[in-house]
């Protein structure tokens, strides 16, 4: 069954295409993220194939395969690079066709790539396929980025949704109930923007072991403040308008005429905000990691890659340079893709009521 | 460290504002509101406690004493010492506080108002071995009457207090009372300085003359009553209830060379960015033994720098005399022995192997734990934790490996025992052994009933990360899993003392003493509330681990409790050193404590007008400034600085490494 969209919907998504700038930026976005999903395929330290005496392995997803399974001495993970370098020099094997496929990166974002040298970070080696270097701990660069950057994006839509969800939800009940309801959340929701967020974050970090959910929970805890407010006018917008009186005349309940009807309406206000949410995760995660209350080591991130550059400027500027371009990159993109999203959607251009 | 940042920067905010109402306000010691006056309630205390503080005559003095002032160790410092030029060094903080004792003062800043600058009755010689090897400081000598558990003191009649009065045993007897007060609000040295905790009397004989007797006469006696500094009377008549507050900003007079001057203060009210120690030009012990070549710079400026990149680049300018290269980055990458200003003779580096009590940094294993009670498990974890990897990747070989959990006292440490080698088979066969034999599907071993092998390691040191990331990715290839949290030090160390922990990465750090302490760490009284049932050697099954100790192994052992009960008791220095050895033994056996690594020197990096002795420092040393032996040869910062604009121009280059106190293996 062909999508069938509604004509106003259409009429934004071809108006959204026609921003080249945005367009492209979301192009490249997209890109970027099915390349995070799948990064195991590009940079991990698993093999994408082994062939060893006619049995075929795939490694990349899934349990480990112990050393053992290619007659190795060990019953920890394969060291496929080690694999790859004996079957090569073995003429046996050559002869029987075993070969192992690396990744173009064959290293993983939380393994020592020098293990028998001194932690110390090194400029890019192409021979080595470290095309971004190494950090202090003789890690990846490259690959940090890249698992970081999925962890960012983990971040943001677990954001996201908590935001939207708390936010949505509130600001139409503000707005759809007003009085007292109203002048009460109004009131709380000025007590708690005040309450200076970094120092609770720091607090908390301090008490508990950080993971990625807490992050997320404290976050949205104190960022969802922002979005009611727009929530609150647009739905005090709406439900003074004929459709919604014609709604309730009909019988349509207060759950009904808030989602069915208000709320599509509101669309365009929540899809304009996206983009710009999403850059503030990341911004806010990478700016926590900066500081050390963010994710726990060893997980890739890219404020500890920042924060880890800053203290080797000179020692190490390569290790500064990705996170920092990588961080513009993606923020840039980012904003493209929201300041065309919000050109497509503004009601001015398309509304109804014109 | 956050909250007590959130305090010293609100402090900072109130004395920024009223300094700029009030311009003269609390340097002095007359701006206080009621003036009181406790001379008769001290006296008061005197007279309540006549079994503790005694007074006697010259002629009650026992006429048999072997009076010495161990006049026959060698001298500390050179002859070849230059006086004068200001020294230049960074703190993080501007201090809370300017008193001793009590809340928020203990923190860096208490090493220049106390532990390295305050002359006390008498000093260990950081040069000599041995237990009897201290030299007078206050004392003129002293005399120890063993049996009696008493030791005598003359004082110095030269010794002085840097606003004027002579020190005498009125301060003697009042350190006691300041001690013992609940004014001060410190329960350590309430504790430590109690009636019949440490101490059992003091006796004064005259103005200069007085012994104290201590409750056993343990090999340390000597140090434990020469190593105090008396409590100046006349300074603290005003201690009361408001004592914290009172005394807040009033510097202490002292016995040792710097003195904060009150113009000083006044500066400080306002601009906190510095603060300046002078060194008193007519101070008494100028030309005593011992002292009279070292406190060598006329003033000591400490600069608040709080980042430590902004000081190094603080020293690279020139603005601070000498840097800390212990760190393996600053010693072979920020500054290598090829950089310039190495190679030119600008910057001096040296390396000093230094011979003292080791911090104790490794994994302790609580063995309340499930999974640690298991001794295999814990034997498994020793062979699967590769410190060797840790010591030569993040410490680049410079540093050794940690044996026991007392390395560095001499013939008390134990001679033979080794930590144990990373080694994944004899690791397999001790984790197959407690039943985890299969490996999940992520590599970690797993037990019949499900159990995966996986630990939390708690971390307050945010600096050390690295060596837990290396440990835990070294583990997985043993089948254990390590999940490290890192957490903010006071957090981390409050829950570590609620035995929240499975295993915690820590380390105790020792002054220099004769010999180790057991009671702390590894005595059952300090593991559970009741560990043992009547008999004395069944655990209890009821017990409850007890919190807030320094028994991190919940180690509760009824032959280890009693071998540290003889120890402690022991009056005999050889009797000690067998005991001291069983009980390793026995530690070793448990295998619950898991030996880290050891820095055996300290490195440092100094500019030229820089001096230290010919040895460079003393055995007994923590680090290079704590004993006061270098100088500064002002004559030669000019020609210095000059060349270090001219690149045609260098001086010899020093890179020196001093192995005479190296610990042979």
């Amino acid at each position: 069954m062909p999508l069938r969209l509604d004509p106003l919907t259409r009429k934004k998504l071809r108006r959204f295409r026609s921003l080249r700038r945005g367009y492209w930026s979301f192009i490249m976005l997209a890109g970027l993220v099915v390349f995070a999903c799948v990064a195991e395929l590009f940079i991990s330290q698993r093999a994408l194939v082994v062939r060893r005496e006619g049995q075929w392995f795939f490694p990349s997803y899934g349990g480990i395969l112990p050393g053992r399974t290619f007659d190795l001495d060990y019953d920890w993970e394969t060291n496929y690079r080690d694999l790859h370098t004996r079957l090569k020099s073995d003429p046996a094997a050559c002869a029987r066709g075993d070969f192992v496929l690396l990744p173009l990166v064959p290293y993983d974002p939380i393994e020592n790539c020098y293990p028998d040298q001194f932690f110390k970070p090194r400029p890019p080696d192409f021979a080595r396929r470290h095309f971004l270097g190494t950090d202090t701990q003789n890690r990846d660069i490259l690959a940090r980025l890249v698992y970081g950057f999925r962890h960012a994006l983990i971040f943001s839509v677990w954001f996201v949704a908590g935001v939207y969800g708390l936010g949505v939800l509130l600001g139409c009940a503000m707005g759809y109930y007003g009085g007292v309801f109203d002048l009460l959340v109004q009131r709380v929701i000025e007590v708690w923007s005040n309450i200076p967020f970094l120092y609770v974050v720091i607090i908390v970090a301090a008490l508990i072991k950080p993971g990625l959910g807490w992050l997320v929970a404290i976050n949205v805890a104190f960022g969802w403040m922002g979005l009611t407010y727009y929530m609150r006018t647009e739905t005090y917008k709406e439900k003074a308008r004929d459709y919604a009186a014609a709604a309730r005349v009909l019988g349509a309940g207060d759950a009904r005429i808030i989602l069915r009807h208000i709320l599509p309406n509101t669309a365009a206000t929540l899809v304009t905000f996206i983009p710009f949410t999403v850059a503030g995760a990341i911004g806010s995660l990478t700016a926590l990691d900066f500081l050390g209350f963010g994710l726990p080591v060893p997980t890739p991130s890219w404020g500890e890659l920042l924060s880890q550059g800053t203290k080797n400027l000179t020692l190490a500027p390569w290790i500064v340079l990705s996170a920092f371009s990588a961080m513009t990159l993606v923020l840039i993109l980012v904003t493209f893709v929201g300041e065309a999203v919000r050109e497509a959607f503004d009601p001015k251009k398309f509304t109804l009521y014109r | 460290m956050f909250l007590r940042r959130l305090l010293a920067v609100s402090c900072l905010l109130l004395a920024a504002c009223s300094g700029s109402k009030d311009p003269a306000p609390r340097a002095g010691s007359n701006d206080t509101p009621a003036t009181i006056d406790n001379t008769a309630e001290v006296q008061a205390y005197y007279a309540a406690h006549p079994d503790f503080f005694v007074s006697k005559t010259p002629a009650d003095l026992p006429s048999d004493l072997a009076w010495t002032d161990a006049g026959d160790l060698p001298e500390i410092g050179s002859p070849a010492r230059i006086r004068g030029g200001v020294w230049n060094e960074r703190i993080q903080d501007f201090p809370p506080t300017l008193r001793t004792v009590g809340p928020d003062s203990n923190n860096g800043f208490r090493n220049y108002l106390l532990d390295d600058y305050v002359i006390k009755f008498g000093h260990l010689h950081p040069d000599v071995a041995g237990p009897h090897r201290h030299y007078p400081g206050l004392a003129e000598a002293w005399a120890v009457d063993a049996p009696s558990r008493t030791v005598y003191v003359r004082l110095d009649p030269r010794a002085r207090w840097s606003d004027g009065p002579p020190v005498t045993t009125d301060d003697v007897f009042f350190m006691f009372w300041f001690y013992q007060s609940s004014y001060i609000q410190a329960p350590w040295y309430n504790n430590w300085f109690g009636i019949g905790e440490n101490y059992t009397c003091v006796t004064r004989y005259d103005d200069r003359t007085f012994a104290i007797t201590i409750k056993e006469a343990r090999p340390d006696m000597l140090a434990r009553v020469l190593e105090n500094s008396p409590v100046p009377r006349h300074f603290y008549r005003e201690v009361g209830p408001d004592f914290v507050t009172r005394y807040n900003w009033r510097f202490i007079p002292t016995t040792g060379p710097y003195v904060l001057t009150p113009a000083e203060q006044q500066r400080t009210l306002t601009n906190r960015n510095s603060i300046t120690f002078e060194r008193q030009p007519d101070w008494w012990a100028n030309d005593k033994r011992q002292f009279r070549y070292r406190f060598n710079p006329a003033q000591l400026r400490l600069r608040v720098i709080r980042e430590t990149p902004t000081a190094w680049e603080a020293f690279l300018a020139g603005e601070l005399e000498a840097f800390g290269m212990n760190l393996a980055e600053y010693h072979y990458d920020r500054l290598p022995d090829s950089d310039p200003r190495v190679t030119r003779g600008l910057i001096h580096k040296s390396t000093f192997f230094n011979d003292i009590p080791r911090p104790n940094y490794g994994l302790w294993m609580n063995t309340a734990r499930p999974l640690l009670a298991d001794r295999e498990i814990r034997l498994g974890i020793q062979y699967a934790l590769n410190w060797e990897l840790v010591i030569k990747q993040f410490f680049r070989d410079g540093y050794s490996r940690l044996n026991t959990p007392s390395d560095g006292f001499g013939d008390m440490s134990h001679p033979t025992l080794r930590a144990r080698p990373f080694d994944l088979a004899l690791a397999a066969e001790h984790f197959a052994r407690a039943g985890f034999r299969q490996r999940g599907p992520d590599g970690i071993l797993v037990n019949a009933a499900g159990t995966h092998l996986s630990l939390s390691v708690n971390n307050g040191y945010e600096s050390l990360t690295p060596v837990l990331v290396i440990l835990q990715q070294e583990a997985r290839k043993a089948g254990l899993d390590l999940q490290i949290e890192t957490l903010d030090s006071s957090a981390y160390w409050k829950k570590v003392q609620e035995k929240n922990h499975d295993l915690a990465f820590a380390a105790f750090n020792v002054g220099v003493e004769p010999f180790p302490r057991y009671w702390e760490c590894y005595h059952s009284n300090n593991a559970y509330d009741q560990p043992f049932l009547a008999d004395g050697l069944t655990p209890n099954p009821d017990r409850k681990v007890k919190v807030q100790t320094n028994n991190l192994q919940t180690i509760a052992i009824p032959a280890l409790d009693a071998l540290i009960t003889r120890y402690d008791r022991s009056e005999s220095l050889d009797e000690m050193r067998g005991l001291g050895r069983q009980i390793e033994e026995i530690l070793y056996e448990d295998a619950s404590f898991s030996p880290g690594f050891v820095r055996p020197f300290y490195r440092v990096a100094t500019w030229r007008w820089v001096r230290f002795p010919e040895n460079f420092n003393v055995r007994f040393s923590t680090d290079a400034f704590e004993q006061n032996v270098h100088w500064l040869d002002n004559a030669v910062r000019p020609e210095t600085l000059a060349v270090r604009r001219d690149e045609s121009k260098s001086f010899p280059p020093s890179v020196r490494s001093y192995e005479q106190w190296k610990v042979k293996e």
